[in-house]
């Protein structure tokens, strides 16, 4: 069986990205983004999962199977661009839970959120979790890459 | 593209120092790829460490009137610590890129605080001393103002 099957989780507010060209990164969209992450992931030999949902609860409702399913995952929890209600917990504890697994998973952000007063990354108690924000589109193409080393090397 | 790669405390020790947290790869290692990466895509890279905070604060003065187009630091200890770098990448125009090979924010609560955060357009942490190279690849990507 492969193992090079990565889930991409998109949370709250990443199906408008035109809110982050006030940031500074013009000309984004989910499309856009989902493409290029899929084009990178075929170079790399992935089979990807690329989801995006607004709702929470829909988005990780399968989420136990999935860390079983995947090798690999990817999570932006954003959200705070579009609500301050959402939870952090959530993804929080889905990031503990995949590395405990010794599966690698980053948390990506297209903007630098330390510009931002009051938000912070997640803080989750196991090692083996990367976190790159800031790089626009690439924040996940770098995640994507350092991934595909991980696994190699394995 | 120009490019200072600055190094904090301890970095020097690479290799042999918590191997658990930051991996087997040395300095010398982590500077060749660089410098490797960097000459492929025809950019100049000056890799550098120091244990003085002093030492650093003048390197970023230096890259402000040298025009240096990229900083990627990794200021180690002193990224929890350190107003004075704080204040020195501030005055930095250039593209700034904050790197840190194991991930902060999951270890001890004294590193959860960064002073550099804040003043950089991006944050790379926790994908080991690999992280230099793919921060190096990428640079032709990023949207980067060169002089």
């Amino acid at each position: 069986m492969s193992n090079k099957k990565l889930l991409i989780i998109n949370g709250p507010g990443l199906s408008n990205l035109s809110n982050y060209s006030e940031l500074g990164y013009d000309g984004l969209s989910l499309d856009i983004l989902k493409q290029k992450c899929i084009a990178a992931c075929e170079s790399l030999g992935f089979q990807v999962d690329f989801r995006q949902s607004d709702d929470e609860s829909d988005l990780l409702k399968d989420i136990k199977v999935d860390i079983d399913n995947f090798n690999a995952f990817i999570i932006n929890p954003a959200g705070h661009l579009h609500s301050s209600s959402i939870s952090h917990d959530i993804f929080n504890s889905i990031i503990s839970k995949i590395s405990s697994k010794n599966k690698p998973v980053i948390e990506v952000r297209i903007e630098n959120i330390f510009k931002q007063e009051g938000i912070k990354p997640m803080q989750v108690s196991d090692s083996g979790a990367g976190f790159i924000g800031g790089l626009g589109i690439q924040s996940y193409i770098l995640a994507i890459k350092s991934i595909n080393q991980k696994i190699s090397n394995k | 593209m120009n490019i200072y790669v600055i190094n904090g405390p301890n970095i020097n020790l690479l290799g042999t120092r918590e191997p658990e947290i930051y991996g087997k790869d040395t300095l010398n290692s982590i500077t060749k790829t660089c410098n490797d990466k960097a000459s492929k895509a025809g950019h100049s890279l000056h890799f550098m460490q120091s244990n003085y905070e002093g030492e650093i604060v003048e390197w970023i003065q230096d890259a402000i009137i040298q025009k240096v187009d990229v900083i990627i630091i990794n200021a180690a200890a002193y990224t929890h610590t350190s107003i004075a770098i704080h204040d020195a990448l501030k005055s930095y125009s250039g593209y700034k890129v904050e790197l840190h090979i194991s991930n902060p924010h999951l270890r001890e609560s004294f590193r959860h605080v960064s002073f550099i955060s804040s003043t950089v357009d991006a944050v790379v942490a926790g994908l080991g001393a690999d992280g230099y190279g793919h921060v190096v690849d990428l640079l032709s990507e990023l949207p980067i103002k060169v002089n």
